[in-house]
């Protein structure tokens, strides 16, 4: 029935009850939209999801390891206790274990372990080989420990490379965790319209963790593919 | 009575039975060719493994909120892809009727959304001006169609299709109150819902200047009746109220657009993208890759937008390309499924194949056939059909 049809008592209530009906409507639509513009959550959710800010969303994921004990990072097919160790560690920017080593996704990938009862520095050991699309020849890889920057490699050829550097006491002086990030300044897009969180940039095979020794410093070197698996 | 009275076939009376029945030879018939079609692919053939051979790309979506609701953050798992991206009112059509029925939530999903497109077909002799052909054909294609384990499996796109119905039918009627309900319940269905409300404003303008008023005077007009505000307000009101329960679950109501950076969407040229996907020629054969088939659909579906737009149909014109051209905005993922589940494009295509009786007949048989092979292809995991 047109509400013109309404006796004039009626109407008018229903005029108004149409009108606070409206009202709280709009008020309730534009609370939540003052919601939405003003959001409430953890910075590692606002980085990768709002802010856009880094590719690799940060998970409750601590490994641990041994100092001198190699960690292999490749499948390992009938060792899945071998593989957890490794699989532990991965925070995120890691895609699933392969043959090769484990692929990074995006441009930042994480590692973390706990170093409780760790004294003095330490030094990290890698194997990595490049994912390198012609005519790029070289992969840079910058590497964090606890937000501090440690070390620059430049990954080329085919070949897998061994990379050594030292993570200075300071860096890890009253922390748990040992949290260190793999930046790639030049790493590999999918497609060029494929999203960033899909780059491929570097094969991580191994990590290793020692004791600082004196004189211990920053060193690397090409091994040859066959003999490191 | 009353359903007797809306089956009159222009000039002729059609009997309500038959009307009813129509759909529902296709539902079986688009069963037993689907199952036929499993045979083929599945080794297991019971009843069980065919259902779930149904269950495809976003189904385990679904069926895990119907069963377990939205997640947090952060997410359980440790994964990146949170389930916000999946609007809410599917699921919880699914886990109403499974706390009704005994039987497992894939089940009562599947049966549910036969029931929905069904509800569909219903819908759609309304809309198609009782058009016996077109009404046929419609029911063809969505329960034994090509395209046709979108609406009975899964998928949000049974739900989508009715709603957008029943929206368009209430805005046939100058029924605004009814339109805006139904365009609130579609805002929650898909995030493209909410488009609709413009469909809305739109009928209201044509209806005003149906009656020789002004241009200038419609938005007074608007604001002088209150029940035509409440009609505009409450169409998104779907969208907002899950925005606002994805406010208090993730702290985020934006969360089912942000998500979709973990699914690897990102904005960019449609038209680069349409290129793109036309470019991506098959190296081995001659049939179409899964970009040129999701452009192709594009197309097709902005093609088809423009016909409903020539027959001064703006509403559902601007609705179904808003409904292609903001998702294109990411990619051709899903445009397969995207441009089939826009009921005004198939009501269209239906009228427009039922305007002779050659393509009539030819649709008729050419449908069902093409369901069969296409079943083949989705449950082989065809990415044209994401």
């Amino acid at each position: 029935m047109p509400w013109s049809s309404l006796p004039m008592p009626r109407r008018r209530a229903d005029f108004l009850a149409g009108y606070v009906l409206a009202a709280l409507l709009a008020g309730a639509e534009i609370a939540v939209l003052g919601l939405a513009l003003n959001p409430r959550v953890y910075p590692d959710y606002r980085a990768f999801y709002i802010d856009r800010t880094t590719t690799c969303l940060n998970r409750d994921r601590v490994g641990s390891f041994r100092l001198g004990e190699t960690i292999s990072f490749r499948y390992l097919g009938q060792r899945p206790k071998l593989m957890k160790r490794a699989e532990d560690m991965k925070v995120c920017g890691w895609s699933g274990a392969a043959g090769d080593g484990t692929h990074s996704l995006g441009k930042t990938s994480r590692l973390r372990v706990k170093i409780l009862g760790v004294r003095g520095g330490l030094v990290a050991t890698l194997e990595m080989a490049p994912v390198l699309r012609p005519p790029q020849t070289a992969q840079r890889v910058i590497i964090s420990a606890n937000g501090v920057r440690v070390h620059e490699a430049t990954l080329t050829g085919d070949a897998l490379q061994e990379f050594s550097f030292a993570i200075p006491q300071a860096v890890l002086a009253d922390a748990e965790l040992l949290d260190i990030a793999f930046d790639y300044p030049d790493s590999v897009r999918q497609t060029p319209v494929a999203s960033n969180i899909y780059d491929r940039a570097i094969k991580l095979v191994s990590f290793r963790l020692e004791a600082v020794a004196a004189g211990g410093g920053t060193k690397s070197r090409a091994i040859d593919r066959t003999s490191a698996t | 009575m009353a359903l007797d009275n809306i089956v009159h076939v222009r000039g002729y009376r059609f009997p309500a039975l038959a009307m009813a029945a129509v759909p529902l030879c296709f539902a079986i018939s688009g069963i037993l060719i689907r199952f036929a079609a499993f045979t083929v692919i599945w080794p297991d053939h019971s009843l069980q493994a065919y259902l779930e051979s149904l269950c495809r790309w976003d189904c385990s979506w679904y069926i895990d909120i119907s069963k377990h609701g939205y997640e947090g953050f952060p997410i359980p798992g440790e994964s990146n892809v949170g389930r916000w991206g999946f609007f809410p009112l599917y699921p919880i059509v699914v886990a109403g009727v499974s706390g009704i029925l005994p039987f497992s939530t894939a089940n009562v999903a599947i049966a549910t959304s036969i029931a929905l497109s069904y509800a569909s077909c219903l819908m759609a002799w309304q809309l198609l001006d009782r058009n016996l052909r077109a009404y046929v054909l419609y029911s063809a294609f969505l329960l034994s169609g090509p395209f046709s384990f979108y609406y009975t499996s899964v998928l949000s796109e049974p739900l989508f299709v009715l709603l957008t119905s029943c929206v368009f039918l209430a805005l046939k009627r100058n029924n605004y109150l009814a339109a805006g309900i139904s365009s609130a319940l579609l805002s929650a269905a898909r995030p493209v819902g909410v488009f609709i409300v413009f469909a809305t404003v739109i009928r209201m303008f044509e209806e005003h200047r149906e009656r020789g008023r002004p241009v200038l005077s419609f938005p007074r007009r608007v604001l002088l009746r209150p029940d035509l505000l409440v009609a505009i307000l409450i169409s998104p009101a779907g969208l907002f109220a899950y925005m606002l329960y994805l406010y208090l679950t993730v702290g985020d109501a934006f969360a089912f657009s942000h998500v979709q950076r973990a699914f690897g969407r990102v904005t960019g040229n449609p038209l680069q993208f349409l290129w793109d996907g036309f470019s991506e020629t098959p190296t081995t054969g001659w049939l179409p890759t899964s970009p040129q088939w999701s452009a192709f659909a594009c197309v097709a579906g902005l093609t088809l937008s423009a016909i409903l737009a020539y027959r001064r149909q703006y509403g559902m014109a601007l609705f179904c390309a808003l409904g292609i051209v903001l998702p294109l905005l990411t990619n051709l993922a899903s445009m397969v499924r995207y441009v089939v589940g826009l009921a005004p494009l198939i009501l269209l295509s239906m009228v427009l194949l039922a305007k002779s009786r050659l393509t009539f007949y030819a649709a008729l048989v050419l449908l069902p056939a093409a369901c069969y092979f296409t079943t083949i292809a989705w449950m082989g995991g065809n990415l044209a059909l994401v």
